[in-house]
């Protein structure tokens, strides 16, 4: 179930919301939230709700040991045995098939004619995303960061709040804690209208905006030979902005829904086209993947610590990783090393790079990711070669349809993203002028809901 | 940064939007009570809607309309290649396509199958069951729009005066035969069919009402004016394949047909055997005709169509050849509808709606004359007042 879907606006979103406000007690509203995470869950395949249970209970008994043993090898214990079993089912749903295809490629490059069967399995949606909030509690519990909960409900409210489930943010225990332990004495009205206010906004970014660009430009990239230099740069802009929009969106809505509910979900994208180098890029493109992997890779790993050649080893092995999680596919592999290597670029050129301009900072670093894009949106090698040959080369291509839609979603998206507040920033004070607006809007999406088929996020694949 | 305390209700979201959510979904529902008739194109969706469990049809429904076109024009957003016509569909007490009162008279021969033998796309006195009747001069009775199953095929012989033992189906090369259904399946099946006699009318109109949405219709209808291939890529194209005939005509055509076309698939006849006992068992005969695919018939007219691979095309032929070697007589309507459509070109006419999956008026007309020669041995109109069924 998507939240841009009229299912979940007319059906699961009224229930919930309604249920969750007439029950009285702790208990029972986890009880209830965790309910409603099962059967938002189930929609995609409900077989895969066991999954989500095991690594629920695996990650809580976990942190129940924790709270039990002090001995350095009992506490190992807690953190080892959740952790592998919770990175072992996402290791073998994302990456089995991705490593035998590479193998059998790899094998048949050197002659051998042995083939390993590709397994038929479907990736269970969300897993990178729910996996990640049961590591991030066991190890900061392992730390001594958080205190694990002993309410099971509680915890599995955590993992299974539908809000953040299928794609993030990546709400750490730690994060939510204190607004999970004041769920009995939450106000349903007090943020109500900044409930709406995000939600409303998200469905806007993500429906009318990424949408309509990734309308353009899906069937204008399945057919990236015919594009020219024009059209490739006009292609991958767009996404750049679909991306954006898309998961923006996804994260606005994800946030105004928590309000719904009296949690208070971190910001994912604090103006990230208005970095001013490709570190503060990083510091503020998904925020909650980009600082998991800050905490748990790259710091563990030696972080800025060290020589210069092992600080650029701990960037690209983070970055790496970080492409990995994204898909199990050489492309994103590859996108990592990119922006692994661009992190290493900015550390041997920052003093020169902050002489410059501070509008030419931030063009430039739009500019690299914008390239880095033309790498993640590839589907495979030969893409990415002819992509980025059209983009960096003059090739004269033919127009597509919908060009003249796409620049100007461009010039609108572009002014938003590069000019204008974020969602946070803004104050939600809506005039009745504004909130009408907002409103029109938010109706125009119904409609394009009716007349079509609700598209999924971007960040449901990863 | 957004704060709660910062949120005033000057212009409040939290009471405008859900209100909003609630207006636009009792139009939704306000809607769905109306019939969507005003809103198809042609009479397959309007009667399809609210059709009864066992029926193909709504019961006792006539549909004009003065301008339907083809359903690939549709499905593929393409409204420059529209074929205008009109369509006449009238539909029976029991919820097939036949004249009122089709269901008390005399019948000859019951006829199954799919939109083909439905008559899609054609008027009443146009469709298959009507030029079938007048050739060989006996009543047939329009069973097509479901399944054939033997027990509701069974249990129409027996509502009908039927005077002779034929069950004729017409199966088109594209449409994809259900498996043999389990005992469990059968068993739900019957239990479909009973309820039907008590609350069929009641319960098709409500799944209609559930299951479309006007609102629904309406926005993507809105939706395919801005994604027409000039303002926005048209998706909806990928559904269908623009073909160009040798006499530079456009002819449209599914691209699940195509694809199908040149893939390799198993012939259905475990299906038709067991068809075959069941009816037996019931005192009825089985015959199969085979309709061609439209994209077989216009290949090879069709400027430079994708390669064939070996063994690809072979389907009808060797489904012909696999239902006569289980002992069912079958009518391979492929040659004749073949050789009439090259005949037509030259004159410019053509056998199906080139916007439209269907064969037209012309085309039923041959593919008639074809199945009466075929039944020659089987279908007998005299004498036409022995009932079939003891106790009728």
């Amino acid at each position: 179930m998507l939240f841009n879907s009229l299912p979940f606006l007319y059906l699961f979103l009224p229930i919930a919301y309604l249920v969750f406000w007439r029950l009285s007690g702790q208990t029972r509203r986890y009880v209830w939230l965790a309910i409603t995470g099962y059967v938002f869950y189930s929609f995609w395949n409900y077989r895969f709700c066991a999954l989500m249970l095991f690594s629920t209970v695996v990650s809580y008994a976990g942190g129940l040991g924790l709270l039990r043993w002090q001995d350095r090898l009992r506490r190992r214990l807690c953190l080892i045995v959740p952790v592998t079993a919770d990175l072992a089912l996402l290791g073998f749903f994302k990456y089995t098939n991705f490593a035998l295809t590479s193998v059998n490629g790899l094998s048949s490059w050197l002659g051998f004619q042995t083939r390993f069967p590709v397994l038929d399995m479907v990736l269970p949606v969300g897993i990178s995303f729910y996996t990640f909030h049961t590591v991030t509690y066991i190890v900061d519990a392992y730390r001594g960061v958080v205190t694990p909960t002993r309410s099971f409900p509680k915890f599995a409210a955590y993992v299974s709040l539908f809000p953040q489930l299928v794609a993030g943010p990546i709400v750490r225990f730690r994060q939510i804690a204190g607004d999970l332990g004041r769920i009995d004495r939450a106000e349903e009205t007090r943020d109500l209208d900044l409930a709406w206010s995000f939600f409303a906004i998200g469905m806007i970014k993500k429906v009318l905006i990424a949408d309509t660009i990734g309308t353009i430009i899906n069937p204008a990239l399945a057919d990236y030979v015919s594009l020219g230099t024009m059209g490739a740069w006009l292609c991958v802009l767009g996404y750049a902005y679909q991306v954006y929009y898309d998961f923006g969106g996804y994260s606005d809505m994800a946030v105004g829904l928590g309000y719904m509910f009296g949690l208070r979900l971190p910001q994912n994208f604090n103006s990230p086209y208005k970095a001013a180098n490709i570190a503060d890029f990083w510091r503020r493109w998904h925020v909650s993947m980009s600082s998991f992997f800050r905490d748990y890779v790259y710091i563990p790993l030696g972080g800025s610590r060290g020589s210069r050649p092992k600080v650029w080893r701990n960037l690209i092995v983070t970055m790496l990783l970080a492409g990995l999680w994204h898909g199990a596919s050489w492309p994103c592999v590859l996108w990592g090393g990119f922006i692994g290597l661009l992190l290493v670029g900015y550390l041997l050129v920052a003093p020169w790079w902050q002489r410059l301009p501070y509008v030419a900072q931030r063009a430039g670093t739009f500019f690299l990711f914008v390239v880095s894009l033309a790498i993640f949106r590839s589907q495979s090698l030969k893409m990415i070669g002819g992509l980025l040959q059209r983009m960096f080369s003059w090739h004269s291509g033919t127009s597509f349809v919908g060009i003249e839609v796409l620049v100007a979603a461009i010039l609108v998206a572009g002014a938003f993203a590069h000019f204008g507040p974020n969602t946070f920033e803004m104050e939600h004070r809506w005039s009745p002028s504004y909130a009408t607006g907002l409103a029109a809007l938010f109706v125009m999406c119904l409609f394009m809901l009716y007349g079509s088929a609700a598209r999924p996020f971007l960040y449901f694949q990863f | 940064m957004a704060t709660s305390s910062t949120v005033n209700a000057r212009g409040s979201l939290a009471k405008v939007i859900p209100v909003l959510l609630l207006v636009i979904f009792l139009v939704d529902v306000g809607l769905r009570l109306e019939r969507v008739d005003r809103l198809t194109f042609r009479a397959w969706e309007a009667l399809t809607t609210y059709r009864p469990p066992g029926a193909a049809f709504e019961r006792n429904r006539r549909y004009y309309k003065a301008r339907t076109y083809g359903d690939l024009a549709a499905m593929g957003n393409l409204p420059a290649l529209r074929q205008y016509r009109p369509e006449a569909f009238t539909t029976d007490r029991l919820g097939f396509r036949n004249p009122p009162g089709a269901a008390s008279g005399p019948v000859a021969a019951i006829l199954v199958g799919d939109s083909f033998a439905v008559g899609c796309a054609v008027n009443d006195d146009e469709n298959l069951t009507t030029r079938l009747s007048a050739l060989v001069g006996c009543r047939l009775y329009n069973a097509a729009g479901i399944d054939p199953h033997p027990d509701r095929i069974l249990a129409l012989a027996r509502k009908l005066d039927l005077r002779g033992n034929l069950v004729i189906h017409e199966y088109n090369e594209d449409f994809e035969m259900p498996p043999v259904p389990t005992e469990r399946r059968r068993r739900h099946q019957r239990a479909m069919a009973w309820m039907d006699g008590w609350v069929g009318g009641p319960f098709g109109r409500a799944r209609g009402i559930l299951t479309v949405s006007p609102l629904e219709i309406l926005s993507e209808r809105a939706l395919r004016n801005v994604e027409n291939g000039r303002i926005l890529p048209n998706q909806y194209s990928a559904a269908v394949v623009k073909g160009r005939l040798a006499n530079g005509d456009p002819m449209l055509f599914r691209k699940s047909s195509v694809d199908g076309f040149y893939r390799k698939k198993a012939v259905p006849v475990a299906y038709w055997k067991w068809l075959q006992e069941e009816l037996e068992a019931g005192g009825l005969q089985l015959v199969v005709v085979i309709t061609p695919s439209k994209y077989r018939v216009y290949r090879p007219f069709v400027v430079e169509p994708r390669g064939l691979p070996e063994g690809a095309s072979d389907y009808v032929d060797r489904a012909e050849a696999e239902v006569r070697a289980a002992g069912i007589p079958v009518i391979n309507l492929t040659a004749p509808i073949s050789a009439s459509a090259a005949q037509h070109l030259q004159e410019g006419s053509y056998l199906y709606w080139r916007d439209d999956v269907h064969w037209n008026a012309q085309g039923i007309e041959v593919g008639a004359e074809a199945i009466r020669e075929g039944l020659q041995d089987y279908l007998r109109c005299s004498p036409p007042n022995r009932p079939a069924f003891p106790g009728q």
